[in-house]
């Protein structure tokens, strides 16, 4: 009797999970509305979370959307550098917010990011928030960059895909968020980009 | 000066007055869509900027989605009208960090006791199984801001509507079994929670929740790895996941893996400063201003809804209707509930359905045969069994949380 009982115990204890369970989230298709600044909350914003986040809020002042990008950088750590916020908030109380009195067109500081040198692979990636989900050699959100250059190393096509790429923005082949478009990545920015994409090993 | 009020008049003190929001304008006019009631892949919540899709999730039905990454699923209202048990494939999700378990091997699971406790454990699912005694317990989960899209003036966060809400039969075994076996040291202040999921970025703070070590003992919080006679949902946190009966969700850490006995109050982000309520009895301000001291959010307060009728619905003059619905409190039980169909002038007593427990939602009917034509106001409000119950008019707190006003719905009486 007292076999037949640690016996029931025990198939008790081994009736586990059936497997392991596996699921798969729908893909994420949701980018900014197309603004002078939607580059900074593409890159910016969408690292961490969906566009939702923001567009189905209630239409508030830009002293909330200061306030909302000030603490993404203060309490949730989000990179967001200092000449890029003002710009930022613009964007965004202009699209998902009030147009109050506040609220400036951001187009002298876009135009002043716009026409920065060009410089180098990192400097654009810092410069336009690559590097919030694209970390040189371990998978974030995006791929590793490594990863896109062994991915392309043999494609004579690489090049113009990669950029075709930045300005368009993902078709979801490497996991189920799609890329947002960066059409304001010059052509001078994006070849710089993209050379430095590829020589990853 | 409090807002539990114990008579059914229910009169405004001069404190909540202050706290009340702006009354609405008219809305809410016959012929004005519901929500749930447009086409099959989007629905209308009935605030601005209330536009969704209806997306099929893994293991769900199609549910409201208020965000993709990390997602955020609302239940259509009209589900609480199909009984008082929400079925797993349509309770809401809700997650506050991107990324997200979504493969786990729940044989391979392990939850960590560690921390201050005599000794360290470290056990799966099947050791919680046959090493503690089963517990059942029919409990609402209820996120601190349901319903946070009718806040008026509206304020930011998650705009929801009514669904972010749901009770379960949750299976599992009692926290404080496993603290005991672990041997709670002397000196231990709270208990945390942690979960399998992650920020995307490592300077985001996880999402680490905190009981008072008291609670964590109380024998009411337990580990669920149940849920309405199934394993829980993928994104209601499989294997495993923390219920703690009463109170918000926001404590019903999911994919729990990681408790940690501590001497200290914790102060991490997602206790302070995120989630907490004006500390006063409202857990209210004056609309517009913010709280001068503040306090965790904790148990619910009273609600309660109708369920068979919605705004704009139509109900013939003389025929006699049953309307049904739901209320619920923090774990008291529902005393009563009653019924106006005249915008709050004269209220009946409602009858109520089976109770499933002091957690439950608590089903109520009474039967309605309108006599005259045009809109009526029809509202309900519950009271539990220490005499907390809603108030007339919402109150309101910069983070909306915590709404239970009495609600009401505007239906048309045809002549």
């Amino acid at each position: 009797m007292k076999r037949i009982y640690f016996a029931m115990i025990l198939s008790v204890a081994l009736a586990g999970f059936a497997a392991p369970v596996k699921i798969e989230l729908p893909a994420e298709t949701g980018a900014f509305k197309l603004a002078p600044g939607a580059e900074l909350a593409n890159g910016q914003c969408l690292s961490c979370h969906s566009i939702e986040y923001v567009s189905t809020q209630p239409l508030l002042p830009r002293a909330f959307w200061a306030s909302s990008v000030k603490k993404m950088q203060e309490k949730y750590g989000a990179p967001v550098p200092a000449d890029q916020v003002d710009a930022l908030v613009n964007y965004l109380t202009l699209n998902y917010g009030t147009n109050g009195p506040g609220a400036t067109p951001s187009t002298t500081t876009n135009a002043a990011l716009a026409t920065a040198s060009s410089g180098n692979g990192p400097s654009v990636a810092t410069k336009y928030g690559c590097l919030n989900c694209h970390n040189v050699s371990v998978k974030i959100v995006g791929p590793a960059y490594k990863d896109i250059a062994d991915k392309y190393r043999n494609d004579a096509g690489a090049k113009a895909k990669i950029e075709d790429q930045v300005h368009k923005g993902g078709s979801g082949k490497w996991g189920p968020v799609i890329m947002p478009p960066f059409p304001q990545v010059t052509t001078e920015e994006t070849k710089v980009l993209t050379d430095w994409i590829l020589a990853q090993k | 000066m409090s807002t539990n009020h114990s008579s059914k008049s229910g009169g405004l003190t001069r404190r909540n007055f202050l706290c009340a929001s702006v009354l609405a304008g008219a809305g809410g006019l016959i012929g004005l869509p519901g929500a749930g009631r447009l086409s099959a892949e989007e629905v209308v919540l009935p605030f601005a900027n209330g536009q969704r899709p209806l997306v099929k999730y893994p293991q769900k039905r199609p549910l409201i989605r208020l965000t993709t990454r990390p997602p955020q699923l609302e239940t259509p209202f009209s589900v609480f009208n199909e009984g008082v048990i929400t079925p797993n494939d349509a309770f809401f999700v809700r997650y506050h960090l991107s990324e997200v378990p979504t493969e786990i091997d729940g044989d391979a699971f392990r939850v960590e006791i560690k921390g201050k406790v005599n000794a360290p454990l470290k056990l799966s699912v099947a050791e919680l199984k046959s090493q503690f005694e089963p517990v059942e317990l029919v409990a609402v989960n209820q996120c601190s801001g349901n319903g946070r899209g009718f806040s008026n003036p509206r304020v930011p966060g998650g705009q929801m509507g009514n669904g972010a809400m749901g009770n379960a039969k949750w299976k599992g075994v009692r926290l404080k079994d496993i603290l005991s076996k672990a041997g709670v040291a002397a000196g231990a202040k709270q208990v945390l929670f942690n979960g399998l999921d992650k920020p995307v970025n490592e300077k985001t703070p996880d999402f680490v929740k905190a009981l008072d070590v008291d609670q964590a003992l109380d024998g009411e919080v337990m580990l669920a790895y149940e849920m309405n006679g199934e394993p829980l949902p993928m994104l209601n946190g499989f294997p495993l996941r923390l219920v703690v009966p009463g109170h918000f969700g926001t404590y019903w850490v999911k994919h729990v893996n990681d408790i940690t006995v501590v001497d200290e109050n914790f102060t991490g982000f997602w206790m302070n400063p995120a989630y907490r309520i004006p500390d006063n009895e409202g857990a209210c301000v004056e609309p517009g201003t913010v709280p001068a001291k503040t306090r965790p959010i904790a148990r619910f307060n009273v609600r309660s809804f109708i369920t068979s009728l919605v705004d704009g619905d139509h109900v013939a003059r003389d025929q006699r209707t049953v309307v049904k619905g739901i209320a619920f409190d923090g774990g008291y039980g529902i005393r009563e509930v009653l019924f106006s169909h005249d915008g709050g002038k004269n209220w009946r007593e409602t009858e109520l359905g089976k109770d499933l427990g002091k957690f439950s939602f608590r089903a109520w009917t009474i039967p309605f045969t309108p006599q005259q034509a045009g809109v009526h106001e029809l509202k309900v409000r519950a009271t539990n069994r220490i005499g907390q119950t809603q108030p007339l008019e919402a109150l309101w707190n910069p983070a909306g949380y915590m709404r239970n006003v009495v609600e009401t719905v505007k239906v048309g009486v045809l002549a």
